[in-house]
Formats: structure tokens, sequence, C-alpha cells
């Protein structure tokens, strides 16, 4: 037990070196799980972005229905069978039409598509509730890349064309009551929202939907005739493959930090092996072998780990929980492609993030405290008296 | 006085050698960090500027009123002229002229008759030029699946998984049914040659690549096309340069009163990429400065042991007679060679690192095994004019504070207690 | 005597004139004019384009009834030698340079016809109007210095691409001089206009007609009939899928 006791008093003795250091190594744990939750919360907001406003806990399709196929949606709906419509019912799904259309905005025909969706549903983080306003005129919610890209604002009036159930023409005035911010581009771009229910009257298409959203809490998928689930895994493969090439540019971020947190040490154990060797010819003369003292620095180094843990967990714990909560904030992003983040950045640390940069950086620390140790087992008791380390 | 001081530097390895090594070592982290963040950022655009928008993409004003709906009848006439004015000034560039299309591929049976067909999503493309860089813009070798890449007039690459789904395979003809430039619908048989995977669901669900002279004669859009794009030859994104060539190019090209002639937009104002790119560069920038932060930490923090050690030094200096002031310039001069050296191996270290992430790149296909993005399987760092300078905040600025504060102990030392510590 | 005849004759328009005709009589005179027998026509389609420069497409069609029809492209080069043809709700188009014969069918009927503001299925739609729509008088009105009845259509069936249609028809000539055809919700969606009539075999034809998609802007789509023949004989190979490849 003399290792470890000697080691502490060491380091205790040496004060405010010992300090220094050990702060400056616990602002590297606390950077790594920073910087880590920074990349991690990027790619989580996007993925979540995309699951609360588009695909909530997943999505059961209308048999003809591909999204990939504008030419499929001519004939993707269907009347609700009883199942999906008990879950709607207890709202934990909520059924959306899509249908094909042609607007004119400013005189030009534009192809986009009309979506119904039920304005109390609380299962997509939708600003449907817009569209609960009794008017004589259809309301309509666009995003604002829709309205930037149609020039259309709030209160105006556009004509909308489409065609019912049996492909007779209507036609008809709508009303954007609601320009919606949504980072995600798939629920902004090309097409307009409307009451479900005005729709299914539009379109001779009573009872009938395209695609029934899950709700995320909402376990139950049994399969169901005539409709295809898809899951989020599905849904989110190409998301998911982006976040997993992100991913791997992430390790690299880690692998740098990881040096950053060798160096602060590194730099500690070189200087102080080479300014102690008197201390280290001292102990040897005493009759500590040398093994003993290369475990006694190994020690001394892997403490300094272990304080810079408590260290970080006094003032990093606070810090970490507030940039969670509070988020940083970033440039007000309206209207951005393809990946979806708020206007705040919040990070996310996982239990593994945090468990992992502590046990990695405490065996990193331990064994570069023992690197630079190596060089005492060549050393000579009488050379090192002189303070001589060859 | 400081080549005295140089030769006690480099005589004395605790006091040279190892602050060097550790101020270096702090800088080429630094450097590599911020290389590769900004190399990332870059990443998240560079699927969308190969095949959607270009650093920057010329189309008639016109067509980019429209531009969500691909009205191909509002293309741009004159590639031809256009492209020879591109070359002249622009030469750095690359200028990729493309049209986007859609239509049906139709596959017949033994009769001429339709046997399968789906709905499909083109690109025209410079496919068969010897010298054209579609094909590693678009990483083309890499997304073949089956067959090979279109080599003569009249072939063409389908996605692998339409190919499937239409039953068709590599030596067949398909048929496109598309619409020319003026609205008539219009046939054109192709032979497959290849299928392709990209791994972005969009691409791979129903698309075609197709030369893009073959696609100017299918759709009667003769020396047309919808874009132009240009980008820059490291496939980086430089917003500054970017305006300027947009600034230049409208200058000369763009007429307010013809809406058919051409405008240049950059990557920022098209769709919102703006906004996604001064996203992603603020969320690295706050990731960068971090590590700067807590890299000066480190630094300074090396810097001031290293002078806290050196009190008995400072002791005996001071004992012989040595004046303060003097002692504690020395001490900074010392202090400032140190991280003067030290900032520039690092950088110079650095930025051959970065270098080699930025030319050759991590290739992490092999760790994404179930992912198919073939567009972005290297990821690359990317060298900025503050990769250069970035080095010398922790390099020299903390090494130099470190000292300064350590130093100011020289003023509150007594000699008879330095003297007295010496013998131990 | 002649002279009482035809006063009879003139008197006899002037009464029926003044007596408002059922819609379906006007319906049924005005498919005895134009659609029934067989005819050969040459068309000029003139689209106005965006870019300024028009664009006259040429074609030849032979057509039995209101069933069937085979039409063949003149010009321009391009488009020379294109053929469809139409077998009741069946459309076919056959072009020389890739030898397909495709049918159109689903979505690609809602395209434009060569560029112009006709759709391949407002192509298709020449059926016979009394069998989808029930029609009523609803007025007179005067349109190219021609007395007509406007004539307000409402369909039976609900499968019908425009609910409600109101024309304008020459009361004499039962030539229809103006249509407009409307959405459900009686939203204006396509105009056409007669611009002149002529006299072939015994028959009224419009001779310039223009077509235009209301809710969009600009100068709409002419058609402008060069020579029309009725009741020609027109052998029965001509439609068939055959005769596309001929």
């Amino acid at each position: 037990m003399i290792i470890p006791k000697l080691a502490f008093q060491n380091i205790l003795g040496a004060g405010l070196r010992t300090w220094l250091n050990v702060i400056v190594l616990s602002f590297a744990y606390v950077a790594i799980i920073a910087l880590n939750g920074i990349y991690g919360g990027m790619q989580e907001q996007a993925v979540q972005a995309q699951i609360e406003v588009e695909y909530g806990g997943g999505q059961f399709w209308q048999g003809q229905y591909d999204p990939y196929d504008p030419f499929s949606f001519q004939d993707a709906h269907g009347a609700l069978p009883p199942q999906l419509q008990n879950w709607i019912e207890e709202g934990n799904a909520t059924p959306v039409l899509i249908r094909q259309a042609t607007i004119y905005p400013n005189g030009r025909l534009r192809t986009i598509l009309l979506k119904g969706i039920n304005p109390d549903q609380t299962v997509l983080n939708i600003p449907s509730h817009f569209l609960a306003d009794e008017k004589d005129v259809t309301p309509a919610l666009i995003g604002s890349r829709m309205a930037k890209s149609t020039g259309l604002e709030l209160g105006d009036y556009v004509t909308v064309r489409w065609r019912d159930k049996n492909g007779t023409f209507d036609a008809q005035d709508v009303e954007i009551v609601q320009i919606m911010n949504t980072s995600v581009q798939t629920v902004d771009n090309n097409q307009i929202w409307v009451p479900l229910n005005d729709l299914q009257t539009m379109t001779q298409m009573e009872g009938e939907a395209t695609i029934v959203v899950v709700d995320r809490n909402f376990q139950n998928r049994e399969p169901i005739e005539g409709w295809t689930f898809q899951s989020l895994d599905v849904l989110l493969k190409d998301l998911m493959d982006m976040v997993k090439s992100k991913t791997i540019g992430g390790s690299i971020i880690y692998i740098v930090l990881l040096m950053l947190a060798i160096l602060a040490i590194f730099d500690t154990q070189v200087l102080s092996i080479f300014k102690r060797r008197k201390e280290m010819g001292t102990l040897m003369a005493l009759g500590m072998t040398r093994v003993k003292v290369i475990e006694l620095f190994t020690v001394e180094g892997a403490v300094h780990g272990v304080l810079a843990v408590l260290v970080a967990v006094i003032y990093g714990t606070p810090l970490l929980v507030y940039l969670a909560t509070q988020g940083f904030p970033l440039p007000a992003s309206t209207d951005s492609y393809g990946f979806a983040i708020g206007e705040k950045l919040f990070p996310i640390y996982s239990a593994q993030l945090i468990f992992g940069t502590i046990i990695l950086v405490m065996t990193v620390t331990t064994i570069v405290s023992y690197l630079p140790t190596r060089k005492i087992s060549k050393l000579k008791p009488t050379d090192a008296l002189k303070g001589k380390l060859t | 006085m400081i080549r005295f001081l140089i030769k006690g530097l480099i005589r004395d390895r605790s006091r040279s050698l190892f602050p060097v090594l550790t101020v270096m070592i702090g800088v080429m982290l630094t450097v590599v960090l911020q290389t590769w963040f900004r190399g990332v950022e870059s990443e998240g655009v560079q699927i969308a500027a190969s095949f959607d928008t270009g650093h920057v993409k010329i189309m008639s004003q016109a067509y980019a009123d429209e531009y969500d709906q691909i009205p191909n009848d509002l293309a741009f006439i004159g590639v031809h002229d256009l492209m020879q004015d591109l070359k002249k000034d622009f030469p750095d560039m690359i200028w990729l002229p493309r049209i986007k299309f859609g239509g049906l591929i139709d596959i017949p049976d033994e009769n001429g008759e339709t046997r399968a067909q789906s709905s499909v999503m083109g690109f025209g493309v410079d496919l068969l030029s010897s010298d054209s860089p579609e094909k590693r813009i678009l990483n083309l070798e890499n997304a073949v699946v089956r067959g090979r890449l279109p080599e003569k007039r009249d072939e063409i690459l389908l996605s692998d998984e339409m190919a499937q789904q239409l039953g068709v395979e590599i030596g067949e003809t398909a048929t496109l049914i598309g619409s020319t430039m003026y609205g008539s619908m219009a046939t054109y048989n192709f032979t497959v040659v290849g299928t392709i995977r990209f791994g972005i669901t969009a691409m791979d669900r129903g698309s075609m690549i197709a030369d893009l002279s073959d696609i100017q004669t299918a759709l009667d859009m003769d020396d047309a096309a919808g874009e132009i794009l240009g980008l820059f030859p490291d496939l980086f994104f430089y917003d500054r340069r970017a305006n300027g060539i947009k600034d230049q190019f409208n200058a000369a090209h763009q007429n307010p009163e013809d809406e058919f002639s051409p405008v240049m937009l950059t990557l920022k104002e098209q769709a919102g990429f703006g906004e996604m790119l001064d996203l992603i560069k603020s969320a690295s920038n706050i990731g960068i400065s971090i590590f700067v932060v807590v890299m000066s930490i480190v630094l300074w923090n090396a810097g001031l042991i290293g002078s806290i050690r050196r009190y008995g030094e400072i002791g005996v200096r001071l004992a012989v007679g040595e004046n303060k002031n003097h002692l504690y310039r020395s001490m900074i001069i010392e202090s400032l060679c140190i991280g003067f050296f030290g900032t520039v191996l690092g950088t110079a270290v650095g930025i051959a690192i970065a270098f080699y992430l930025q030319e050759t790149g991590i290739d992490i296909s092999s760790m994404m095994q179930d992912a198919t993005m073939v567009m972005s399987d290297v990821m690359r760092a990317r060298i900025t004019p503050g990769s250069f300078v970035i080095g010398f905040v922790p390099g020299l600025l903390a090494t130099l504070l470190g000292t300064s504060i350590s130093g100011i102990g020289i003023y509150k030392r007594q000699t008879s207690r330095l003297m007295k510590e010496l013998e131990v | 005597m002649k002279k009482i005849i035809s006063l009879l004759f003139i008197l006899n328009i002037s009464v029926s004139a003044a007596q408002t005709p059922s819609g379906e009589w006007i319906l049924e005179r005005i498919d005895e004019n134009w659609v029934s027998g067989n005819k050969i026509y040459v068309t000029n389609m003139v689209i106005h384009g965006r870019r300024g420069a028009d664009r006259t497409i040429q074609s030849k069609s032979w057509i039995q009834g209101s069933e069937k029809s085979f039409t063949e492209y003149l010009s321009p080069a391009r488009e020379k030698g294109t053929k469809m043809l139409k077998l009741e709700d069946q459309l076919w188009t056959y072009t020389p340079s890739t030898d397909r014969t495709i049918q159109i069918s689903g979505h690609m009927l809602r395209q434009s016809v060569m560029g112009s503001d006709l759709s391949y299925e407002d192509m298709m739609e020449d059926t016979e109007l009394k069998e989808l729509y029930d029609a009523e008088v609803t007025g007179e009105d005067t349109v190219i210095s021609r007395p007509c009845w406007v004539v307000e259509l409402t369909a039976k069936t609900s499968d019908v691409a425009y609910y409600s249609r109101k024309m304008w028809v020459d009361k004499e000539r039962f030539v229809v001089l103006r249509a407009y055809l409307y959405a459900k919700s009686g939203k204006l969606l396509k105009t056409t206009e007669i611009k002149n009539v002529i006299r072939v075999q015994g028959r009224w034809v419009p001779n310039v007609i223009v077509f235009k998609d209301a809710l969009k802007e600009g100068e709409g789509t002419e058609f402008i009939i060069e020579s029309v023949e009725f009741d020609v004989d027109i052998p029965d190979y001509i439609f068939t899928k055959a005769a596309l490849r001929r």
C-alpha cells in the first residue's frame, strides 16, 4: 500500500502544479464529452425533426403508394381499415390523404401535392390546428420554402385545380392561413396542407387516406391487409447512412481530442521524470526496486486522471447540463435542405459517451504515465543521485 | 542576447526539446482538427453540389424561377458558345452542362410493344468526351453494380433497383418517353449497358444517366441545357470566390429584359443551402473554438509549469546578481522562441497531415458495411487560410501567457529563500 | 311559288328561332353538322411559346364518327411520320425513329399534346356530348356577329373531366362558336373560341379555333383547319395498330 499512499502524497505535495495539471486534464474530459455531444446532437436533431414532423413512429402506406413515383399517386388512396380507424380514434395514429394538384401562382402552372391532415391531430408536430378555423374557403398551410418559391404570402388566395375520384376536374381557391417554419423540407417543398375532411370532400374520397402515421409512443404494429407498414428503420435509412458516415468522421475528432488529453498528461510526466531524477535515485538508494519506482510514477500519473474526473464532475456536470438544456444558438434557419436542424443545437451525451470517455482517458493517462518511466529501468541509482539521466 | 538564449535552449533539452515538442504537438492537433471540421462542413453539401446545385449554377432566368419543376421548355440555348466563354473567363473551374428530365422508361417485347414501364428521373451529363470530369464528379465507376459505363452514343445506365423491377437485362433496349423542349412527346431508343446504385434512395429508385448529347437529340434540345454546374477543382466550396465569379458572370451575360438570358447562382443562393452551410459552419466553429480554448489552456499550463520548475535556476541567477527585469525579459524571449518554433513546426506538420487527409482522405467504405452511400465514402480534411494561423493562438499566445504569469514570481522571490532551496 | 316557299322557309326558321329549342335538340344538330360520318382533315396547330417564336404543327386526320381516329403528323421535320391512333378510349402513338408503338394511358393522357394547351385527354374527348351531359338552353347571345343560343351542360355521369360546360351555339349553323369548361366548383378552367366559320360540302366548319387554359397566362393554342372532306371512304385497316407502322 505504500505506493498509492506515496503517490498521493507526492501529488498533493506538488500543490499548485498538480492542480493545474488536474484542471487542464479535466478540461480535456469535458471538451471531449461536449464536442461529441454537439456532434451527436446535430445528427440526433436531424433524425428527431424528421420523426416529429413526418415519420412519427412509422407509417402505413396504402398499397399503391410510392413516394418516389409521382405517377403512383393517382391510385394511392383507400378506405381506412377498421384497425387503423380504431387507432386513429384513440389518437395513436393520424391519416394523411395525398393528392396531386395544380396551382397557378401568378398565372403559371405548377404541379404540387395536396395533403389532407386532421386539424386536431397530435401525432405529427405540424401546426395543423391553424386549419381548424371555420371559414368559407378552405384554409391552407404551407412551409416557408414553398412560400418563397411560389411567392405566396399569409392571407393570399391561390387557385388549386385537382381531379376527384372519377377524374372530374375541380378547382377552387384556398387561403393561406399559416406559413410554417420547418427545417424538414419533405413536408414543405411543393405541397399544400389542407384539412383532411375538406380534401376528402373535394375529391369524393370520404373516409379514405394515402398514408397513416403511427404515434411515436404507440407500439402496436400488427400487419393490415392492403396497407404496408414502413418502419422508422426503412424511412430513415438515408439519413441514418448519412449519420453513420458522419459518425466515422466524428471518431477522427474523438481521436484528436484524446491526443489533447495525452498531451496534457504526457508533458507533465516527461518533465517530472526529467526533473525528479534525484528523487528517484534517493528512493532507489533507500532500497526501493526499479519496478516499484516505475509503479510509483505510473500511479502518480493515473491519480491525475482520477482527480481530473472528480474536478470535471464538479464543474462539468452543471456546464454540460446547461448546454444540453439551453442549447447553442445557431443562425436562424427557416429553411434548410436535407438536414433538419432547429434554430438551436442541443448536445446529447449518452452514458456510453460519458463512461467510455472516462475509462478511455484514464487508461490512456495511465499508459502515457508509464511510457516515460521506462527510462527509469535503465537508471543507475548513483547516476540518478547525481542527477544524470541517460 | 537572443542568440545566447537560443544556444541555451538547444543545449538544455528540458528547456528546449520538450516544450517545443509539446507546443508542436498541440499546434499540430489544433491544425488537424480545424481542417477536419472544415472538411466535414464541405462534406455536408458535397452530394448536393455534385448532383444538383454545383458551387455555382447557370440557368436561364425563366428556368431558375421555376427550378423545382425542371422546366426544360425554359432551358438555356447556346451552350456551346457559353461554354467557350466560361472556359476562357474561368479556366480553373469545372463546368458541367446538364439536362435533368422526367419521363417514362418503356421496355419493349419482341413485337415492339410495351413489356414493362416505369417513371424515371433522368440526367443527361457529358459521359463520352474523353476529358469529361462527370464520371469522377458523380463517382460513377463506384456506383456501377452490373455492366459498364456508356462508351458510345445511345448507351445508358439505369438504377439497379429499377432495372430489376423492369426485368431489363444488360444490352437490352429501353425507350425513353419524355417531352421535348417544345412540349411534344419524345421517344428515343437507348441500350442499357449498366446499372448503378448511389446509396441515395431518391436516386436509386428510378433514375437513368445518359450522355448529354443523346438527351439533347432525344428531347430536341440542340445546343441547350437546363443547367450548367460550376465546381471548384478541389470540390470544396469557396463562398467569396463563388460570389466573385457570379458577379463577374452576371455582369457580362445577364440581361434582365430577356428571361432566357443566363443567370448564375451560387450554391448558397439555391434552395436553403445558404442557411444549411451557415448552420454547419457555426456548429463547427463552436467545436473549433472549444478545442482551441482547451488546447490553449493545456499549452499555457505547460508554459506555466515549465517556468515554475525553473524557480531554482531563477534563484541562482538572481543570486549571481542578474537584474530581475532582465531575467523576466530573457524568460519571455525564451518562451517566445519556443512558442514560435513549436508553432511553426506544429503548423507545418499539421498542414502536412491535413494535406494528406485532404488529397487522399480516409476511405470509410469498409466501415460502412450495410450502408451504401457511394457519394461520400471518402472523408476529407480541408486546408483553409485559417489553418495556417490558428495554431498561433494556443502555440504562441498561450505559451507566452503561461510564462509571463509564472515569471511574475521572479519579482516576488527573495534571494535568501532561493539560496535555501538550492541546497536541496 | 318558289318565293313563297323560301319565305316560308325563312319564317319557319324565325319561328324556331323564336321558340326556344331543347338543349338536347341543339346537341343533336351539332353532332349532325360536325361529328357524324367520316371525314379527313388537315390542320395546323399554332402554339405560342414563351420564347416568342410560334410553332406550327401540321397533321392529317382520318376520322370515323366519334370513336375512331388516326392522325399523322406532316411537319415540322421532327414530328413528321409520328402517328396516333385512337380507338374508343384507347390511344396509341408511333414514332418512326424508335419504331415503337406505345399506348398512352393513365397519367400520360394528361400531358399536353405537342406543347399545346390541349391534353391528350382533351383530344380524346370527342364523344357525343348528349351522352355525357344534360343540356339546357339558358339564353341568347351574339358571338362573332352571329346570334347564338347559350346552352348550359351539366354532367350526367360522374366520370367526366369537366363537370359543366357553357356553349354558345350558332342558331342557324349549329356550330359551337364559344365554349367554356368549368370545374365542379364552378371555376372556369378552359375556353374555346371560334374565330371563323366556312362552309364545306353543305356543312359549317369552324376553321380557326383558339383553345386556352383559363387559369394559365398565355395566348392559348390556335387550331386552323386547312382542308376538310366529309363522307369519304376510309379503309378499315387505317384504324388498326398495324397501320401505325405502315
